[in-house]
C-alpha cells in the first residue's frame, strides 16, 4: 500500500506546514509588538500550545467521523431503496440470480467433483494410484501387491476395496415380494431410463461392494449394530462367512428387522451371515452406498473359481492408506515408490511403456485422480455459462443504475451545492450498491440452499436403488458463505462503479445548467454501450444454449442405423457354480429361446451385443497376411460377436457381399465390417475377399472371453454403419464375427417382436421363470437402452443444463433491456414534449425514439451474432446435426430482443406523446 | 468551553469561527487574529485547538479548504464557509441568542422568597 502511506505522508507533512505557518505567524506579531527573537518564539509555543497533542486529536476525529460518516451513507442508502422499490426489486432478483446460480454451481463442483472420502480425519487418508512409464495412470492394483503395500510403515494402515456396486443374486432372504419391488422402484425405472429388472419369484439382486477386512478400522467408521469385521477375522471367514448390511437397505429392504445381526442369506448361493450395520449414507472412499460390504477374502466363495486374490496380474482393487502419525507425504510417496520398484519385477508387461514403476501418493477422493476428459470439458463449459449469467445480471443492474442516476442529477446536483465532495457522493452511491448487492446475495444463498437441498434429495432417489444409493453433502461451508459475500459485494460495487463516477461528474458539471433533466451525451453513450454489450452477451449465452438443446432433440430423433423399438435385450445372469457350467447355460439358453419363439408376437430371435448396449472390444487390426503387432497394424477397431441372422433380425442392411452362413460357428473365419471399418482399412478399394488379423493384447476383455485373435480372417460382406455409445461415434467402425454355436450363453438375447414390446416383456420374464427360477433376466428394448448411451446422457443433461441456464439468462436480459430502455424513454419526456411544441407530429416523434432505442440493440445483436459463431467451435463436441449458422435460433432469438426494445421503447413514448406539451415541458 | 445538549448543538469555538468565515476566505492564523480583534481581546483560547476544531467542520461540511498564498506569500491553507456551514450559523445564533436571553432573564429575576 504504498500510495496510501505516501498520501499519509503528504498529509502529514502538509499539516505540520500549516501548523508552522500559525507559529511564525504568531511568532512575528509578537516581534511586530516589540518583543525580542527569543521571547516572542517562546510566547507563540505557550499560545499555541502542544502541536502533538493538537495532531492526535485531529488524527482521532478523523477515525470518529468515519464510522458516523459511513452509517449516514448506509442510512441514506436504505431509505432510497425503500423509496425506489421497484428498482430495488428488479434489480435485486437480477443479482440474486446472478449470483444464485453461480453459488449452486460452486457448491455442486465442491460437493460432487472435490469431495474427499467418508471417514474420521479424512484429511490424513491417501489414495495411492499408479503410474505406468508411458504416463498413464492406473488406479487398481493386484491383491498379492496390496498385501505388500499393507507393510509400509510409513501408513498407519492400508485398505484396498475391490469393484463397487457389483450386482450379485441374494436369495433365501425372505420378505414378501412388495418390499422387492419397493426397493427396486426409483424414479429412473418409472421414467423407463433403466432396463426394468424382470426378476424371478425366489432371486433378486442386491448390490456389493468389496473391501479388505481392515477397512472400518482404518477409517475409523463403528458399527451401528452387531459389529464390523476386522483383521482377525481373515481366518475364521473362511469358515463362517459374515457380510455387512448397510442401514439404508436394512430399512428399505428388511423393514428395520431388529433380528437383523446373525441372520443368514444367500450371495451368489452362497451362504453367509449379516454380523452388522453399517451407519446411514456411509459412504467411505465411494460415492454411493451399496447394500452390502463384503470382505474381499470372500470371493472365492462369492465367484467359485474366482483366483483373483492369488493372481499378481489381475488388478482387482483400489488402495487408500492413513497417513501414520509423523509421516510426511513425501515419505509417503518415497516408500511406495520402492515398493512399487520391487513389485514391477514380478509382473509380466509386454511393452516397456506399460511398465508399472512409480506410485503417486494424493489427498484421498473417490474419483481416480483424472477426471474423463469428456467431463472435464462438460464442468468447463457449466461454470463458463454461470459466469456469463452473472455477467449479464450485473451488466443488467449497471444499465439500471445508470439511468437511473440519470434521475438523481437533481438530488446530487443539490448535495454538492450544500457541500458535499464527489468523493463522498461517489462513496454514497457505492454504499447503495454494495447494500443491493447484499440484498441480493443474501436471497442467493437462501434460493441456492434450497435448490442444492432438493438436488441432493433427487439424487439419492432417483437412481434405482441397486446401482448404488448416490450420496451427496452440501450443506454450505465457511467458504461457500465468504465467496457468496464476496461476490455480492463486489458485483454491487462493480455495476455501481462506472454508474456513480459518471453520474457525479456530470452532476458536479451540469447541476446549475438548466436543463439538467436532459441526459449529458456522454452518459447516454455509456448507457447504449452497456445496452449493446448486455445484448451481445446474452446473444452468445442463448444461442448456445439453444444450440445444444436444438442438437438434444436431434440425438433423440436421430436414425440410428438399426432397428430400436421392436427389439428387446434380453441378458439373462446365472447363478456361479459348478452346476451352472457352459454347457448347462447353453441347454438352459436353448430351451428358453424355443419358449419364447413359440409366443405369439414374435418375429425373430438373435444373439449378440445391441450396437447400444455396453462391453466394447477393441483390437488392432493388421491386413492383408500381416501379424497384427503394434508395429504394423493397420487400424484401431471395435469388434463384436453376433449370430448369422443378427443383421436380418436388427433392420442392419448389408450393402456389399453377404452376412453370415447360420451354423457355420468356427469353421469358416470369415468377418463382416462396417462401411466405416471397410474404409479404415481398404480406403477407397473393395474389401470383399482380404484378409485380415486381430490382435487384442492388451485392451480390455475378460478372463476365458472369446477373441479373435490368432487367425486370419476373411471379409465376405460390409454392412451399414450404426450408431453406437461414444461421444465422438468411433464405434461405428465394427468388425463383425460370428459366435461358436457352443459359446451363445455369453451374449445377450436379442429378441425381434413383431407388435409393440411392452406386454411381451412381461411374456419373455414369465417364460424364464418357468424355465428356470434361479435365472435372474434383465429385458429393455433397445430404444430404453438407447436413451442411456452417454450421447444421449450427455447431451440430454448439457441441454437441460443449457436450457435452464439459457432460460434464465434470457429472462434476465429481456428484463434488463426492458427495464433500461423504457426508462431511458421516460427520462425524455421532456425532450418529446419540446418536440411537440416545436411543431413535430406525434409520429415522427414516435418513430425517432424507437429508432434510438432500438439502434444499441442491433448493433448488440451483430456484434453477438458474430461471437456465437464461436460458440460452435467450442461446443462441436456435443453437438449432433446442428450446424455453425443455426438460421432457426438466431432469427429468433433476434427478433425476441427486438420485439422487447420496442415495446420497451414504444409504450412510454406513447405516452409521452399523449401528454400535453405543456405538462411535459415542466416534467422533471 | 461547549455547550451541549444535542450533538448539533456547536461548540462557542465553532460558532466563533464560522462567524469569522462568514465575511470571507481566511486561513487559521486569520481566523485567530479576526477573533481576538473582534472580541477585543477577551476570548483566549488555546490557539492550536482551533486546528482540531476546523479539521471536525471540514469533515461535517461546514467548511471547504483550500490552500493558497497568504499576503506575504506564503504557503497557507484557506478556510472558506459553504451554504451548509451558513446555514449552521444562522440556526446556532438564534439559539445562543434565547440561551442567553433566557440565562439574563433569570439572573435580572427576584430571588423568590
Amino acid at each position: 500500500m504504498g500510495w496510501f502511506s505516501r498520501w499519509r505522508a503528504r498529509r502529514n507533512d502538509e499539516l505540520s506546514e500549516e501548523l508552522e505557518f500559525h507559529l511564525a505567524m504568531r511568532e512575528r506579531w509578537n516581534v511586530d509588538r516589540g518583543m525580542n527573537g527569543d521571547a516572542a518564539r517562546r510566547n507563540a509555543r505557550l499560545r499555541f500550545g502542544n502541536p502533538q497533542v493538537w495532531r492526535e486529536r485531529m488524527r482521532e476525529i478523523g477515525w470518529m467521523t468515519l464510522p458516523q460518516s459511513v452509517l449516514q451513507d448506509v442510512k441514506y442508502g436504505l431509505r432510497s431503496i425503500r423509496r425506489n422499490a421497484r428498482f430495488t426489486a428488479v434489480a435485486v432478483i437480477a443479482l440474486a440470480i446472478g449470483i444464485g446460480i453461480n453459488t449452486t454451481v460452486f457448491t455442486a463442483y465442491k460437493a460432487l467433483v472435490k469431495r474427499g472420502v467418508e471417514a474420521r480425519d479424512a484429511s490424513s487418508i491417501v489414495s495411492v494410484t499408479q503410474v505406468r512409464e508411458s504416463g498413464q495412470q492406473e488406479a487398481q492394483f493386484s491383491y498379492p501387491d496390496y498385501e505388500e503395500y499393507k507393510q509400509a510403515h510409513t501408513l498407519a494402515g492400508v485398505v484396498a476395496t475391490g469393484q463397487q456396486f457389483e450386482q450379485l443374486i441374494m436369495s433365501d432372504a425372505g420378505g414378501s415380494s412388495g418390499d422387492r419391488k419397493a426397493a427396486s422402484e426409483s424414479l429412473f425405472s418409472k421414467w423407463g431410463l433403466v432396463p426394468s429388472s424382470a426378476t424371478a419369484s425366489k432371486a433378486e439382486l442386491a448390490s456389493i461392494t468389496a473391501v479388505s477386512e481392515n477397512y472400518f478400522s482404518v477409517l475409523g467408521i463403528a458399527a451401528v449394530r452387531g459389529r464390523m469385521f476386522s483383521e482377525q477375522d481373515r481366518k475364521q471367514l473362511a469358515a463362517a462367512p459374515a457380510v455387512l448390511i448397510s442401514e439404508n437397505f436394512w430399512r428399505t429392504r428388511f423393514g428395520g428387522d431388529p433380528q437383523i445381526i446373525g441372520r443368514a442369506i444367500r450371495l451368489n448361493g452362497a451362504a453367509v451371515t449379516i454380523i452388522g450395520i453399517t451407519p446411514r449414507d456411509f459412504v467411505g472412499t465411494s460415492i454411493g452406498v451399496p447394500d452390502f460390504w463384503v470382505p474381499l477374502s470372500l470371493r472365492p466363495v462369492i465367484h467359485p473359481g474366482d483366483k483373483s486374490l492369488k493372481d499378481v496380474e489381475e488388478l482387482c482393487c483400489r488402495l487408500f492408506g492413513r497417513l501414520a502419525p509423523e509421516a510426511s507425504m513425501d515419505q509417503v510417496q518415497a516408500e511406495m515408490s520402492s515398493i512399487a520398484t520391487q513389485r514391477s519385477k514380478l509382473h509380466k508387461v509386454k511393452d516397456r511403456k506399460d511398465e508399472l514403476k512409480r506410485v503417486l501418493v494424493s489427498i484421498a477422493s473417490p474419483f481416480p485422480r483424472k477426471l474423463d476428459s469428456g467431463l472435464r470439458f462438460a464442468i468447463f463449459l457449466i461454470m463458463l455459462a454461470t459466469a456469463m449469467v452473472l455477467v449479464i445480471a450485473c451488466a443488467n443492474v449497471a444499465s439500471l443504475q445508470l439511468a437511473r442516476a440519470a434521475a438523481r442529477q437533481n438530488e446530487l446536483g443539490v448535495r454538492i451545492s450544500l457541500g458535499a465532495s464527489r468523493r463522498r457522493l461517489i462513496r454514497q452511491l457505492l454504499t447503495e450498491s454494495a447494500l443491493l448487492g447484499l440484498i441480493a446475495g443474501v436471497v442467493a444463498l437462501l434460493s441456492s440452499w434450497a435448490m442444492l437441498r432438493v438436488m441432493a434429495k433427487l439424487a439419492k432417489d432417483t437412481l434405482p436403488a441397486n446401482m448404488g444409493t448416490f450420496i451427496v453433502n452440501v450443506n454450505p461451508d465457511a467458504a461457500i458463505f465468504t465467496y457468496v459475500f464476496g461476490i455480492s459485494i463486489l458485483a454491487g460495487v462493480l455495476f455501481g462503479l462506472a454508474p456513480s463516477l459518471e453520474s457525479t461528474r456530470s452532476a458536479l458539471t451540469s447541476w446549475m445548467k438548466a436543463n439538467s433533466a436532459m441526459a449529458p451525451a456522454r452518459n447516454r453513450r455509456l448507457r447504449d454501450w452497456l445496452t449493446g454489450g448486455q445484448v451481445a452477451v446474452s446473444f452468445v449465452l442463448l444461442i448456445a444454449g439453444s444450440m445444444m438443446v436444438r442438437s438434444a432433440l436431434h440425438a433423440l430423433t436421430m436414425t440410428t442405423g438399426y432397428e430400436t423399438k421392436h427389439v428387446v435385450d434380453v441378458t439373462l445372469q446365472f447363478p456361479e457354480g459348478p452346476e451352472y457350467d457352459s454347457a448347462r447355460q447353453n441347454a438352459v439358453l436353448k430351451n428358453v429361446i424355443e419358449r419364447i419363439n413359440a409366443r405369439p408376437g414374435i418375429a425373430e430371435i438373435t444373439t449378440g451385443r445391441p450396437p447400444d448396449g455396453g462391453g466394447l472390444r477393441s483390437a488392432a487390426v493388421a491386413i492383408d497376411g500381416a501379424k497384427a503387432e503394434a508395429h504394423n497394424m493397420k487400424a484401431f477397431l471395435f469388434y463384436t460377436y453376433v449370430e448369422a441372422n443378427y443383421f436380418h433380425a436388427l433392420d442392419i442392411p448389408i450393402v456389399y457381399g453377404r452376412g453370415f452362413h447360420a451354423g457355420a460357428g468356427t469353421q469358416e473365419p470369415t468377418v463382416v465390417l462396417s462401411e466405416t471399418a471397410a474404409q479404415n482399412l481398404w480406403p477407397g478399394q473393395n474389401p470383399i475377399g482380404r484378409t485380415l488379423e486381430m490382435n487384442s493384447d492388451g485392451n480390455y476383455h475378460a478372463k476365458n472371453e472369446l477373441t479373435p485373435d490368432g487367425r486370419a480372417y476373411q471379409v465376405v460382406g460390409v454392412a451399414h454403419d450404426t450408431r453406437g455409445v461414444l461421444l465422438d461415434n468411433s464405434d461405428a467402425a465394427e468388425v463383425y464375427l460370428q459366435i461358436p454355436e457352443n459359446r451363445r450363453n455369453e451374449f445377450p438375447t436379442l429378441v425381434r417382436t413383431s407388435i409393440a414390446p411392452g406386454q411381451l416383456m412381461r411374456g419373455i420374464e414369465e417364460t424364464i421363470a418357468s424355465v428356470d427360477g434361479n435365472i435372474v433376466a434383465n429385458a429393455s428394448t433397445l430404444e430404453d437402452m438407447l436413451k442411456q448411451t452417454p450421447p444421449f446422457l450427455v447431451s440430454g443433461m448439457v441441454a437441460l443444463i443449457a436450457g435452464t441456464v439459457g432460460l434464465l439468462g434470457l429472462v434476465l436480459s429481456a428484463m434488463g433491456i426492458y427495464g433500461t430502455l423504457s426508462y431511458m424513454v421516460v427520462l425524455r419526456t421532456r425532450e418529446v414534449g419540446i418536440r411537440m411544441a416545436l411543431g413535430a407530429r406525434r409520429g415522427e416523434v414516435l418513430w425517432l425514439m424507437l429508432r434510438q432505442s432500438s439502434t444499441p440493440v442491433i448493433y448488440g445483436l451483430i456484434v453477438g451474432g458474430l461471437l456465437a459463431i464461436g460458440d460452435f467451435y467450442l461446443l462441436r463436441k456435443v453437438l449432433y446435426g446442428v450446424g455453425p449458422l443455426d438460421v432457426v435460433s438466431y432469427g429468433s432469438i433476434s427478433a425476441l430482443f427486438l420485439v422487447v426494445a420496442l415495446v420497451a421503447s414504444f409504450v412510454p413514448a406513447r405516452r409521452a406523446t399523449q401528454v400535453d406539451p405543456s405538462v411535459a415541458l415542466r416534467y422533471e | 468551553m461547549s455547550v451541549g445538549s444535542s450533538d448539533n448543538l456547536l461548540g462557542a469555538l465553532e460558532l466563533l469561527v464560522l462567524k469569522a468565515l462568514e465575511s470571507g476566505a481566511m486561513h487559521g492564523w486569520g481566523i485567530t487574529l479576526h477573533i481576538q480583534t473582534v472580541s477585543n481581546e477577551v476570548l483566549r483560547v488555546e490557539e492550536g485547538s482551533l486546528y482540531p476544531a476546523l479539521h471536525r467542520m471540514e469533515k461535517a461540511g461546514w467548511v471547504k479548504a483550500e490552500w493558497g498564498l497568504s499576503e506575504n506569500n506564503r504557503r497557507a491553507r484557506f478556510y472558506k464557509i459553504t451554504a451548509a456551514g451558513r446555514n449552521q450559523l444562522r440556526s446556532e445564533q438564534e439559539k445562543w441568542e434565547s440561551v442567553a436571553q433566557a440565562i439574563a432573564l433569570v439572573l435580572r429575576s427576584k430571588a423568590l422568597a
